[in-house]
């Protein structure tokens, strides 16, 4: 059984995309096939930070009209042959695609990929409605911050309006010498405000930064981020995976730098 | 009398003070004219008609709801009779009406309201869930919330202030009751999420007293007064 997944926020720039390249990639290296959809028509990069930029003929809007066949314009990762992207298109808008179209193009895809993961642009209209036409499932990206948290809580109940069955939560870019000192919301604070299931909490990584711009996604690493993605792709598959100790490098690295002090 | 026609407005609508002595074709005319120049003021009004100063048959008196209906966006709901008992009835009615909607039935959501989310009732309203921060609550009568409000919520949104809002956790941005507006202090988001924790819940009513939301918790005593 095939599953649709939207990842969504709300508020723009919580790490939708970085969550949709690193997820996919995860479950890429747990043997599923998978295919990446950026529905941020207009403002595409999910295919930068898959590093696959250059790959590009076709997109999903070349798709949608019937200029290609949805295999045409499907970009193999350079890495796990099972993981393709389907672009976004850079010269075009949101109204470009309908919610009904993204549906059909979703439930095709359903035959070939046991994945099918929707990387949603930021705010809620056309594009959104589009994201999440075709999703059984949806993961929440949040911050530990108030706009992102306010913005995650609006998503959450649009969601539920339109009947996804199951929502869970991903707390991104958690900076635990910031809950330490009382100056962020704690993974406990964020879920209890918001409500839902959380699936994962990825720690602020630099490494990050740098995977990113190298266009290589560092799921799988030893990069606390990598670690932290990996487990979110056990848990999509339904296994229970202890979170992560988030405070251990910090404390080796307070420890050093006391040492010096 | 010095005018033929004087328009008064009433509780549930207009009164018509007609002069006796006025042929009716010229009274019509003067109606419309009267009514012409007020229909900026009754736009799209709905209201009960009376009439007054003049026996009217029913031909005259719809030939004058015709003219008003005619030359005014004004939609007449009813004719009353000007007797008091009438009166006396229609204002029981209309009494009845209001105190049902402020207070006697009422309506259940089940759900957590989240941001964005707006729940409007003409009756009073039970949530049993949360209301968040972004969501609204607003109803003509009180509102009660069997979870925790940290959203907005207006009872009494008719104008009663004798309305209530309760919640078993009461956090609330903003409580409006009738015209009174009451609003959360202005801590940060942590420092106001740190100090809930540290208290515990209990539940709570917010009323009018003065020209002031006032909340205290709620007590045996607290619905003798309500």
């Amino acid at each position: 059984m095939s599953e649709v997944i939207v990842i969504t926020s709300g508020k723009g720039g919580v790490g939708k995309t970085t969550t949709t390249a690193n997820v996919g990639t995860g479950l890429a290296q747990l043997n599923k096939k998978v295919v990446l959809i950026d529905t941020d028509i207009g403002l595409r990069n999910l295919d930068v930070v898959m590093g696959l930029e250059n790959r590009i003929v076709y997109n999903l809007v070349d798709v949608v009209e019937g200029n290609c066949r949805i295999k045409q314009a499907l970009i193999k990762d350079k890495k796990y042959p099972d993981l393709a992207l389907l672009p976004s298109a850079q010269t075009r808008d949101k109204t470009s695609v309908t919610p009904e179209q993204m549906k059909k193009l979703t439930d095709e895809l359903r035959e070939e990929f046991d994945y099918i993961l929707l990387d949603c642009p930021a705010g809620i209209e056309q594009g959104f409605q589009n994201a999440i036409a075709g999703a059984d499932r949806a993961l929440v990206v949040t911050t530990p911050e108030v706009s992102a948290i306010r913005d995650a809580d609006r998503i959450i109940g649009l969601l539920e309006a339109h009947e996804i069955k199951q929502t869970q939560l991903i707390v991104n870019r958690l900076r635990m010498d910031m809950v330490k000192r009382g100056d962020m919301m704690t993974v406990d604070d964020v879920c209890e405000i918001l409500a839902i299931k959380l699936i994962g909490v990825v720690p602020d990584d630099e490494q990050i930064v740098i995977s990113t711009n190298q266009g290589e996604p560092l799921v799988g690493t030893d990069a606390m981020a990598g670690k932290a993605y990996a487990n979110i792709c056990k848990r999509l598959l339904g296994e229970e995976v202890p979170f992560l100790d988030l405070d251990k490098k910090e404390n080796v690295f307070t420890k050093l730098a006391s040492l010096f002090k | 009398m010095s005018q033929p026609v004087i328009i008064k407005s009433n509780r549930y609508g207009i009164n018509l003070i007609l002069d006796k002595t006025t042929p009716f074709r010229e009274l019509l005319g003067h109606i419309k004219e009267k009514f012409l120049e007020s229909d900026k003021f009754f736009k799209n009004a709905r209201m009960a008609i009376s009439f007054e100063g003049r026996e009217l048959t029913p031909e005259e008196e719809y030939e004058i709801i015709d003219t008003i209906t005619q030359n005014t966006s004004i939609h007449i709901a009813c004719v009353i009779d000007n007797n008091e008992i009438r009166e006396q009835l229609v204002k029981q009615k209309m009494d009845e009406y209001d105190s049902m909607a402020a207070g006697n039935t009422g309506k259940i959501y089940k759900g957590t309201l989240r941001s964005g989310h707006v729940l409007e009732s003409e009756t009073s309203l039970i949530v049993i869930g949360d209301v968040n921060p972004g969501a609204k609550v607003v109803s003509a009568g009180n509102i009660v919330i069997l979870g925790a409000l940290k959203g907005t919520a207006y009872a009494g949104e008719t104008g009663d202030d004798t309305c209530f809002v309760a919640a078993l956790d009461m956090n609330p941005m903003q409580i409006k009751i009738g015209d009174v507006i009451g609003r959360s202090e202005d801590k940060g988001f942590l420092a106001s999420l740190r100090e809930r924790r540290k208290s515990t819940a209990e539940p709570q009513i917010a009323t009018v007293s003065g020209s002031q939301i006032l909340i205290e918790p709620i007590t045996k005593n607290t619905f003798n007064n309500i």
